[in-house]
């Protein structure tokens, strides 16, 4: 396939970024922006007034159409050139995934994570909480984990910087968290 | 007198009262003279001057309605407050009578200000979005707002961007003999179905590719920084990034999000008991916060969406 790349320059605009952007900063330019117009924040309602109503949803269509376009780019780019940035990431349908998603446990809070191109160090530097938390998390390494409180805080704000829904996330997680403590309260 | 080309003037605004216009003015004039430059700072508030407060100095008896009613040059209007390299020259002191400056006079005030003996020059408007302060806004070199991340100061904010671009508009315009073809379109907006300026830009640049080649290139050109002042928490800085993304999206204006600068209530009592911040707390974070943005103005660099630089200090 030889597309040229000026025909992707558009997704780029869209999302904000420069032409040269690799798959990593579309993928958390995408999540910001899908945030950012997805939510009633500050900086959009002293605006949207002017606004149709519908437009909110329009510049989302417009990320959502960029990202899947882009990421179109990365597989072939990927294809043609042996090109590869991260495993396993381009190509992966995360929509897919989710939906398939029955329970939100470690293991799957990880491996959603590495097909958005997310590394721990970044949730860790954005939310200020510690990386080991997050790694102990994934893991579930819940005897190394705070206490209920402080992990359920934890959990949905790990949830919240992946654009996933913080209250399901941290139902299932904290469901498996008090499975795993009253197991240890009979066996004590 | 000769032209000093060396010179940069910066034009510190944003719709809002009270959100710390004076206060970057003179912080960023404090920190460019301690690395050396020289530094006049203007106080164009033409209402309610009071940049002099920031350096506990007394009011002075000069002011630029000496420039403008006496003739008075602007250079023996400069006074001393405090720091080596860095001058200060009054505004108007509020009188009833500070009413329009014709643009003429305007374009004479800028000539006069480019003349001064300094590499950067600093000025301070007033809020709102009055045709004395778009003005002196539009010549300067490089346009920044001020804003805090509360919703009214972001309303005004695009409030402002839009009237400023809109008056640019008029002006540029004007002067390829189109006059007139701004202000039809828009009395006539029912007319032409244009609600937002964006519809405004897309109606002008439809009646003939030469206005539409003129609207692409002063569109590109404008560009204003952002310093988002007062954020409480380190989340609050993503608001500086948001704004930009909306300008884009929504106003089709590309912004510079050149910095933040945190809450402090030092800053409040510094201003009473007239000290100057940047002297009194030289190592807090709002005085190495200013440098940051104060770097990032000079070589055009901004914060970046990045998340792993979000966090240069805890807050």
């Amino acid at each position: 396939m030889n597309i040229p790349p000026e025909d992707y320059n558009k997704y780029f605009e869209i999302l904000e970024l420069g032409y040269n952007a690799p798959l990593s900063e579309v993928r958390s330019s995408y999540l910001r922006l899908r945030a950012l117009y997805s939510s009633d924040s500050i900086v959009t309602s002293a605006i949207i007034y002017e606004f149709p109503d519908d437009s909110k949803q329009a510049i989302l269509d417009q990320i959502d159409e960029a990202y899947a376009k882009l990421r179109e780019f990365f597989k072939d780019k990927e294809a043609d050139h042996g090109y590869k940035e991260r495993p396993s990431v381009a190509g992966s349908d995360i929509e897919e995934y989710l939906a398939n998603v029955t329970a939100f446990s470690g293991p799957a809070l990880k491996m959603i994570r590495e097909r958005l191109v997310v590394e721990l160090k970044d949730i860790a530097n954005f939310t200020k909480i510690r990386r080991q938390y997050f790694e102990d998390i994934e893991l579930e390494r819940f005897e190394a984990l705070p206490t209920e409180v402080y992990l359920r805080g934890y959990v949905v704000e790990y949830a919240r910087y992946l654009s996933l829904d913080p209250a399901r996330v941290a139902g299932d997680y904290m469901a498996r968290y008090r499975t795993w403590k009253t197991t240890r309260g009979n066996r004590s | 007198m000769e032209k000093n080309k060396g010179c940069e003037i910066w034009a510190i605004g944003g719709g809002k009262g009270g959100t710390g216009k004076s206060f970057i003015t003179s912080s960023i004039g404090a920190h460019l003279a301690a690395k050396g430059k020289r530094v006049v700072l203007i106080d164009a508030d033409w209402g309610g001057a009071n940049l002099h407060s920031f350096f506990g100095v007394n009011r002075p008896q000069n002011s630029l309605s000496d420039f403008f009613e006496k003739k008075v040059p602007l250079k023996s209007l400069i006074m001393n407050c405090g720091i080596s390299g860095l001058g200060l020259i009054m505004g108007n002191l509020p009188s009833l009578d500070s009413g329009d400056i014709k643009y003429a006079q305007k374009i004479k005030f800028f000539n006069h200000v480019k003349m001064l003996d300094a590499d950067y020059i600093l000025i301070d408007l007033g809020a709102g979005s009055h045709n004395n302060t778009m003005d002196t806004f539009l010549l300067a070199d490089k346009m920044i707002v001020v804003i805090i991340p509360e919703i009214t100061s972001i309303e005004n904010m695009y409030h402002f961007i839009k009237n400023v671009f809109f008056r640019k508009l008029k002006v540029v315009l004007n002067s390829h003999g189109l006059k007139d073809s701004v202000n039809d379109a828009w009395k006539n907006r029912g007319i032409h179905g244009i609600k937002t300026l964006k519809e405004l830009i897309a109606y002008l640049a439809g009646i003939s590719p030469h206005i539409k080649d003129i609207i692409d290139k002063e569109m590109s050109d404008f560009r204003m920084h952002i310093i988002l002042n007062q954020i409480r928490s380190s989340r609050d800085i993503t608001v500086g990034t948001s704004i930009k993304s909306v300008c884009l999206k929504f106003l089709g204006m590309h912004t510079q999000y050149a910095g933040y600068i945190e809450y402090d209530n030092c800053v409040t009592s510094c201003i009473n008991k007239k000290q100057q911040y940047m002297l009194t707390y030289p190592f807090s974070h709002v005085a190495k916060s200013i440098g940051r943005l104060s770097d990032n103005l000079i070589y055009v660099k901004e914060v970046t969406a990045a998340t792993d630089e979000y966090s240069p200090g805890r807050l």
